[in-house]
């Protein structure tokens, strides 16, 4: 098994007199889903955000495939191999769904400084590939900002696939989808583990309960379990805090 | 509406047309006008690379222009007054050998935008804008209080420079020399937009941090495209002092690059003749509605709020064709 | 360079700080409250200070023609911003950009076909123009002090609004949330309207206060309005104290430095070329010291955001 993928060692961040992340200490592991759920305002997006590297912890340490990499912005983490989607989708509006997903490729190739060539045909097989995965190939001339909510989150996951990631963040991917849509996403999910492990930042329980290996549970800032699914849904302490939940 | 490929065919077509066939009526000074033009459209393509591609809102681009402008001054003065620039430690004399001024004055448009961009574009939004505009002031107060070479009153360069080959000193030849140029640097910038970096850089203008994600540093696309502008600006800068054989301190002016800035807003901000043809209008504007009244840029402030209100496009937007995605 | 020369010059920083600040003041305020870009102020400043010759030169009266600056320059700003200011706050700062640069044309061109391009006299008050001694027995006039002194009432005013007055909870709130004080159920338009109409009168009355010793001509706002952009970029956007700091600091340092960096030079070459390097490098030390101030501190000294 060896090293976690990506660990945090008590990770700390005070806003103030909020304690946002209170010695936080969570890892992923080779081909596993970890999901990370908790109520609203527990820190999930502050600890997602200091996983992605917009935001420096005060004190505590991010590991990433061994590295130390508390210090690095989101751009040196991403070449380092950590692929993420974000919670309010975060495409290239005017682009269509084949230059959203080129972006990715050519950063990945290195190639985005070349001023020469044409960019869209250097990159269309793997375009034309992350995009099948995902099943838009058939939305790839369409503009980001006309495609469905639910094609939006896709593209995201195809964006982090092109980036052929050590390690998936996933905020809040299934956010906004219905019945449907979160089906879609929990069968594109599924296998994913086995190319990248996932951290799964979700509030749809039921995706949760199906995808993951294990679950950490965040509230005000402090992970109170870690366990199975079958153990956190027994765990009276998560029960308490999710009051309201259905568990 | 036409496909926007065909508009930009018809406008360069027309750029060319208007002047030669005034040129063989003995209009000569229709071709000035028209060199006019295409020089400070070349300025705009400059602009429009870090504006409309880049998203960076720079109100100091006569920072490069004036850059420009003064490389090619310093050069030609040099050479009239037979005096070198330098003698120690190495000896640099003076021009009035176009390419080399050229390429002296892109570089320095370079190393001046490498200056002000890696300054600036730590911060963003309006303090980016601020920025640029006070930089812009900076140099347009240095150069006035620098005596040698005219001060506030600015450099003659009684000839026009040389270029191997043509009598430059012939209005039609000058215009055809500012023209392939214009043309090219329209080429290289559609090869720009086309190309990866291209791509990028369109993104960081509409979503840096999607940008950051796949692995990009945003603030090194832009500096790249800030440098690019500045060279192709300051080029149109050693033109705009050619053409007028006068570089004075108002090159660098807030009113040079709000004109500038206006160029590139009338055409169509980031459509790739955006700029030719607003430099065009505005041209058309400041001869005809400036014969009528002296007080034309009333009547330009009003069409430019009118466009920025009502009719953000441009007039490019007005006439062609949107095509999904970018270029 | 003997001290009461030295005082003399950073009593002329000061005054020139204040006015800065009374500019700025208002850049940032609207700023902070509106997310809004007015590159427009000059001319308001230019407005004010027209209005003020104006006045003065029909009724005689410096006082009234200070009480027609703002009014007048205020009247201006509030009916820019409904007609055409209040369309922009949706917009991106590209927009705002372009058409309060559109403004700084219609303004300068009107007042100019109004006016002419000669510069209209504004004279400094009789019962102002003597010296005023100081304790050491400098002389320094009497209408500068005016000046400085009317700038510390503004600062003082402006904090008073602020901090003690519903208006100034308004607008606070307005700074950091600007859905939100509007879902309460604060009329934003006037509001908006309030602050950009403030904002305007202060620029005017800066404009009338600066118009009786220098200038009153077409263009003679834009180089104070990029000042004040300085002047907000070392203090910080949306800080009223910032924009204080950072006042006092730009004005000091402009007066300072024209008259001791010549000087400094001189010690070690020769005097025209000391005259001449101290000079060039006294004309851009200001925005020398806004490019340090951007590698240390790029959100200003006081930035709120980060």
């Amino acid at each position: 098994m060896g090293e976690p993928v990506l660990s945090l060692r008590d990770v700390c961040k005070t806003f103030g007199a909020l304690r946002a992340s209170d010695a936080v200490s969570l890892d992923l592991r080779e081909g596993e889903i970890h999901a990370l759920i908790g109520p609203n305002g527990a820190g999930k997006s502050t600890l997602i955000a200091q996983i992605a590297g917009s935001l420096r912890p005060d004190s505590g340490s991010i590991h990433f495939e061994g590295r130390d990499v508390t210090h690095l912005g989101p751009s040196a983490r991403a070449r380092l191999g950590l692929g993420r989607s974000f919670q309010i989708s975060a495409v290239v509006p005017d682009f269509t769904v084949a230059q959203n997903i080129l972006l990715a490729v050519q950063a990945q190739a290195g190639r985005s400084y070349g001023m020469w060539r044409r960019a869209a045909r250097l990159g269309a097989e793997q375009v034309a590939d992350c995009a099948e995965r995902v099943g838009l190939v058939d939305r790839l001339g369409i503009a980001a900002s006309d495609i469905a909510h639910g094609e939006r989150r896709r593209l995201e996951i195809a964006m982090a696939l092109a980036m052929r990631p050590k390690a998936f963040i996933l905020d809040e991917p299934m956010a906004g989808m219905g019945v449907e849509g979160v089906s879609v996403m929990t069968d594109l999910l599924g296998p994913l583990r086995h190319q990248a492990p996932i951290l799964l930042v979700e509030h749809d329980m039921q995706a949760v309960f199906a995808l993951a290996d294990r679950i950490s549970v965040l509230v005000y800032g402090r992970i109170i379990a870690t366990g199975s699914v079958a153990d956190i849904r027994n765990d009276p302490e998560v029960r308490r805090a999710y009051l309201g939940e259905e568990a | 509406m036409m496909a926007e490929k065909h508009l930009n065919w018809l406008i360069a077509g027309l750029l060319l047309a208007i002047p030669v066939g005034a040129w063989l009526l003995g209009e000569i000074y229709t071709v000035t006008l028209a060199t006019r033009v295409v020089v400070l459209a070349l300025a705009g393509v400059g602009l429009n690379l870090a504006l409309g591609s880049g998203g960076l809102i720079s109100l100091g681009h006569a920072a490069f222009f004036g850059v420009g402008g003064y490389a090619m001054g310093i050069l030609a003065s040099h050479a009239q007054s037979y005096q070198p620039l330098m003698d120690w430690p190495f000896l640099i004399e003076g021009t009035k050998s176009m390419p080399v001024i050229w390429l002296v004055a892109m570089i320095s448009g370079a190393l001046s935008a490498l200056a002000i961009g890696a300054l600036s574009l730590r911060t963003s939004g309006v303090y980016f804008i601020m920025i640029t505009l006070a930089f812009g002031q900076m140099f347009y107060y240095f150069a006035i209080s620098w005596p040698a070479y005219g001060g506030e009153d600015g450099l003659s360069i009684y000839v026009r420079n040389g270029f191997p080959g043509l009598n430059t000193l012939q209005p039609i030849q000058f215009f055809g020399l500012c023209y392939v140029l214009l043309i090219a640097a329209l080429l290289v910038c559609a090869r720009i937009n086309a190309s990866p970096f291209g791509l990028a850089l369109n993104a960081v203008r509409q979503s840096a941090q999607r940008v950051e994600t796949v692995g990009l540093s945003p603030r090194r696309l832009r500096l790249t495209a800030f440098v690019i502008s500045g060279a192709i600006t300051a080029l149109a800068g050693a033109l705009f002092a050619d053409l007028s054989r006068f570089v004075s301190p108002t090159m660098f002016s807030w009113q040079m690059s709000g004109e500038i800035m206006v160029f590139v807003i009338l055409g169509g901000v980031g459509r790739l003749y955006g700029p030719v043809i607003g430099a065009a209008l505005f041209i058309m504007l400041e001869h005809w509605l400036g014969g009528v009244s002296d007080y034309w840029q009333l009547f330009l402030g009003v069409l430019l709020l009118g466009v920025v209100l009502f009719a953000r496009g441009g007039l490019i937007g007005a006439l062609a064709r949107r095509e999904a995605g970018h270029g | 360079m003997t001290m009461i020369l030295l005082i003399e010059q950073v009593l002329n920083g000061l005054q020139f700080g204040v006015m800065l600040f009374v500019m700025a003041a208002g850049l940032t305020l609207v700023f902070g409250v509106m997310g809004l870009i007015n590159l427009a102020h000059g001319s308001l400043y230019m407005v004010g200070a027209f209005a003020a010759a104006t006045v003065a030169g029909l009724t005689g009266s410096f006082l009234l023609a200070l009480a027609a600056s703002l009014a007048a320059a205020a009247a201006a700003g509030a009916l820019v911003e409904i007609v055409v200011i209040r369309r922009l706050y949706a917009r991106d700062h590209l927009d705002q950009v372009l058409a309060t640069f559109a403004l700084i044309l219609i303004f300068s061109e009107g007042t100019r076909w109004l006016f002419g391009s000669f510069p209209l006299f504004l004279d400094v008050p009789s019962w102002l123009s003597g010296p005023v001694e100081l304790p050491g027995g400098i002389l320094y006039p009497a209408y500068r002090l005016a000046i400085i002194g009317v700038g510390l009432a503004v600062a003082v005013g402006l904090w008073a609004l602020i901090t003690r007055t519903r208006m100034g909870i308004r607008i606070r709130a307005g700074e950091s949330d600007r859905e939100m004080i509007a879902a309460l159920g604060v009329d934003i338009s006037k509001l908006y309207t309030v602050v950009f109409a403030l904002g305007a009168g202060l620029a005017g009355l800066a404009g009338a206060l600066v118009g009786a010793i220098q200038s009153v001509q077409v263009g003679m706002g834009e180089p104070v309005l990029i000042l004040a952009f300085v002047v907000i970029v070392i203090g910080g956007i949306g800080s009223i104290k910032g924009a204080l700091v950072a006042s006092l600091l730009v004005g000091l340092t402009d007066t300072l430095g024209g008259v001791l960096l010549p000087s400094l030079f001189a010690q070690v070459m020769e005097r025209s070329s000391a005259m001449l390097v101290g000079s060039s490098l006294a004309s851009m030390l200001i925005y020398i010291l806004m490019a340090v101030v951007l590698v240390v501190r790029p959100s200003g000294l006081y930035g709120v955001r980060s």
